[in-house]
């Protein structure tokens, strides 16, 4: 009973091992895949890498699944990197039907996959499986009939040292009239791949790197000549010229232009040669060379170097305290110097750690874009998503919390933005709305914003149901920005009726606090009928932070560093006021100040003639914070607070300094937030 | 992060309190339910809560009170890098407040949504073991935080009901 029971949970295990690993592979073949189509539709030349990687991830799944046992899934994946070979080959052309079972096949793999582990369920798709691999196969057959192999008036001995990719790449660039290269150049022995890579990369700029090979010639022992084989659409002067290699010789295979004119592919009927050995090698390098991680695994790393860097200024203060008594100078002395190089140690494995934590935005993007094609057809709405700034970086845990309100603010802009077809033509617009979603750093934040050419929010449909639900006295005067942010009040939509698509329950409310949980901030911009933009700036990392130590009274607060802007030592006397409110003439501008003191009601009271006044912002807006004095910058691991309060509205957390001393984190989005939007007096 | 480190003088304590009653092994066994309850001392009086909702009691230490809490929140308290919120018994009781003394401690119990949250408590007694039996329903309680009472040495001493205690509206 006991090794059974053992035995099916390790089975378990290993499926799980297998789905999560399958899983990734398949994400990286949708979204190859996703561009492949886009490419294919453009009507532009397809990236050869791009089926060079799907070739790949079939290979690998395929191998994956052949380790764990899967049969059903290793032979649609064998068939699936047969027609990816051939197309990577050039037996199959891209506009061969064969293009659509690709996507069918990765559908497939889809719902397999939630199905392992559970006999029957994968028996239930025997069939269906079956019939795809026939039908690949049948396709496969009349697709690669046909053809004949001419010269290409290119010297055999450099044709036989090629692969058949290789060939089949020349074949390609012939055919669209580029100019054939042969770039020669010598390099030291010692260091030939990084100068090989070096030239490799310079001349792919200009074009299309087909194959590196030694070169013969007399050469003294210490160095090795090689020559790439190179297409580009500049012939030998203007490459030569163009990239700059004065080492290099540059000389002409063949000249461009479309001088043969069908140059045909390989027979079908010739005995179809082994894949490449050495691309063989590299798909299996690349997989052993990424390791998967789980996150809490890296949670656990950051609490530890969050410790240590704590643990590090305590070092630091005794070697102060150590260097300030003279008969102890010397061993402080010593201290001090190997604290130095702790530190710097320490600063090296905190970055390297906030790295391995990074992950770029298109993850999310991809994601969004999927839901947005399903929109598209639900609403029926003719709407064109633009993407930028995928590669832009953030912590993984931030872009896992992102997804849903970035959905959220996605699904109301095509849902309640974006007008039909019939009234943006009477409108004068084009017929097609677009949606763009953006991603960029800005210092330590990242601003990603979802903006669109759609109406633009009705205030006066906001005001009308804010009134109505007794939110707003009819008679109160609401700035323009006052009226917007009315969206992100708990059950306002502007939407009379709540659509399937943009849900009930989940609200710009909603968003707002999710953000703001994450340290950041969501503002709003809308003009009417030109369309409204959504921005939330986050903080790049939730880890270490560092935040500058400030004092109220007894009380210490911690301000993260990356909302703050600069401090001022101010004379109580240059404190304006208006309507009661504290204002200071900060060069020119008028800077609304809260006193910490009175903003936490802790009955201290500011005596003294100097204070400081911390100057915070996120995104446009910005307050001063009024306190008794700064203690320092001090680098912060944020904790949330355990307990049964949880609504503890201004701190985002706290964070401990020194020996069991809790210090509370000031959350700078809720003070601006309340400062900002007071209308009755302090 | 949420594993309870080496043992600590307080770990200890905690410890100790459980092996001294499972050895009494009170005349209990015989009964069906028997229940463990963590017995503590406020304004002289004993409380109780179940043992299997305490992870550890520590001594007093530093507290940073939080602005703009109810009073029942004395503050956070840092335990092992673990941020925690403290709320005092005593004033959650109606009970007033004495200043923290050598028997102050802290009782840091599971909440129901998997975090902790830190008692303070004027002293910890014993770990009782109590049948179903000497158990009864509470006279009426007027902070809601006391459903039932159980008879221990002639002494009545009063269950706290946990979830209610730290129903806290903010």
């Amino acid at each position: 009973m006991a090794t059974r029971g053992g035995r099916s949970r390790s089975g378990r295990k290993a499926d799980q091992e297998f789905v999560s690993e399958a899983e990734e592979i398949l994400e990286r073949m949708r979204e190859d895949y996703a561009d492949l189509d886009d490419q294919r539709a453009a009507g532009g030349e397809v990236e050869p890498d791009l089926i060079n990687r799907l070739f790949r991830s079939a290979h690998s799944l395929k191998a994956l699944a052949g380790m764990f046992g899967l049969e059903s899934i290793q032979d649609l994946a064998h068939h699936l990197e047969d027609i990816l070979d051939g197309l990577r080959l050039g037996r199959v052309s891209l506009d061969s039907p064969l293009i659509g079972l690709i996507d069918e096949a990765i559908h497939t793999f889809a719902n397999l996959l939630e199905s392992v582990g559970d006999e029957e369920a994968l028996a239930a798709f025997n069939e269906p499986v079956e019939d795809l691999a026939n039908r690949i196969e049948a396709s496969a057959k009349e697709a690669s009939a046909g053809g004949e192999l001419q010269s290409l008036e290119i010297d055999d001995a450099l044709l036989r040292a090629l692969t058949e990719y290789e060939e089949h790449r020349l074949r390609e660039n012939i055919q669209r009239g580029r100019h054939i290269m042969l770039v020669v150049s010598t390099f030291e022995i010692m260091s030939f791949d990084e100068g090989l890579s070096e030239l490799s990369d310079s001349i792919r700029e200009f074009g299309e790197v087909i194959s590196t090979l030694p070169a013969p010639g007399e050469t003294p022992e210490s160095q090795i000549r090689f020559s790439l084989l190179v297409a580009s659409d500049l012939n030998v002067a203007e490459l030569t010229e163009a990239f700059d290699f004065p080492d290099a010789e540059v000389e002409s295979v063949r000249e461009g232009g479309l001088a043969v004119e069908a140059i045909a592919e390989p027979s079908a009927s010739e005995p179809a040669p082994q894949a490449p050995l050495a691309s063989e090698q590299e798909s299996l390098r690349s997989i052993s060379e990424t390791v998967r991680v789980d996150i809490h695994k890296l949670d656990e790393l950051m609490i530890l170097v969050g410790e240590f860097v704590i643990q590090r200024a305590s070092i630091g203060e005794i070697a102060a305290r150590l260097l300030a008594q003279p008969q102890n100078a010397k061993i402080g002395a010593e201290l001090s110097k190997i604290h130095k190089s702790f530190d710097r140690k320490l600063k090296g494995i905190q970055s390297a750690v906030l790295e391995v934590r990074m992950v770029p935005m298109r993850q999310v993007f991809d994601k969004v874009s999927r839901v947005v094609r399903s929109l598209r057809r639900d609403l029926q709405k003719d709407v064109r998503l633009e993407v930028s700034g995928a590669d832009t970086e953030l912590d993984k845990l931030i872009v896992e919390e992102l997804v849903d309100p970035l959905m959220h603010i996605v699904r109301n802009s095509i849902d309640h933005g974006i007008e039909s077809v019939e009234e943006r033509l009477a409108a004068g617009k084009a017929a097609q709305g677009c949606t763009k979603i953006s991603a960029f750093q800005r210092g330590n934040h990242v601003v990603i914003s979802v903006s669109d050419d759609g109406k633009g929010i009705d205030r006066a449909a906001l005001l009308a149901r804010a009134e109505s639900l007794g939110l707003v006295s009819a008679d109160t005067e609401l700035s323009d920005r006052e009226t917007l942010n009315l969206i992100f009040v708990p059950g306002l939509s502007t939407q009379v009726g709540v659509s399937e698509t943009s849900g009930r329950g989940v609200g710009m409310d909603v968003v707002r606090e999710n953000v703001a949980a994450l340290g950041g901030a969501v503002e709003v911009e809308s003009i009417p009928d030109r369309g409204t933009t959504i921005s939330m700036t986050l903080p790049i990392t939730l880890a270490i932070i560092q935040s500058l130590i400030v004092s109220v009274g007894e009380h210490r607060f911690a301000i993260p560093i990356n909302a703050v802007h600069e401090t001022l030592l101010i004379d109580t006397s240059e404190i304006q006021r208006s309507e009661g409110r504290k204002i200071l003439n900060l060069r020119g501008d008028a800077l609304l100040l809260r006193s910490l003191a009175e903003e936490f009601e802790l009955g201290v009271s500011e005596s003294s003639e100097k204070q400081f006044a911390v100057i915070v912002g996120l995104g446009e807006q910005r307050i001063g914070l009024l306190v008794d004095s700064l203690e320092g910058q001090q680098d912060t691991v944020i904790k949330p607070i355990q307990g049964p309060v949880k609504n503890m509205r201004g701190f985002s957390g706290a964070t401990e300094l020194g020996d069991q001393d809790a210090v509370l984190v000031v959350d700078i989005a809720s003070l601006l937030e309340d400062a900002l939007s007071r209308k009755e007096s302090a | 992060m949420s594993a309870v480190r080496p043992s600590s003088d307080e770990v200890r304590e905690w410890d100790d309190l459980a092996r001294s009653a499972s050895d009494r092994g009170d005349s209990a066994e015989s009964f069906d339910e028997i229940h463990q309850l963590l017995c503590f001392e406020i304004a002289g009086a004993p409380y109780a809560v179940p043992v299997e909702r305490v992870r550890e009691i520590v001594r007093m230490r530093p507290v940073t009170p939080v602005p703009r809490t109810p009073e029942v929140v004395r503050g956070v308290i840092s335990l092992r890098g673990e941020m925690i919120e403290l709320i005092d018994l005593r004033r959650r009781l109606d009970l007033g407040s004495i200043e923290p003394s050598r028997r102050t401690r802290i009782i840091v119990v599971k909440t129901d949504d998997d975090e902790v949250v830190g008692l303070l408590v004027d002293a910890v007694r014993e770990v009782l073991r109590v049948s179903d039996e000497a158990i009864q329903s509470a006279t009426g309680s007027d902070t809601g935080a006391v459903s039932e009472l159980c008879t221990f040495r002639d002494e009545f001493v009063s269950i706290i009901e946990l979830d209610r205690l730290l129903a806290l509206d903010a």
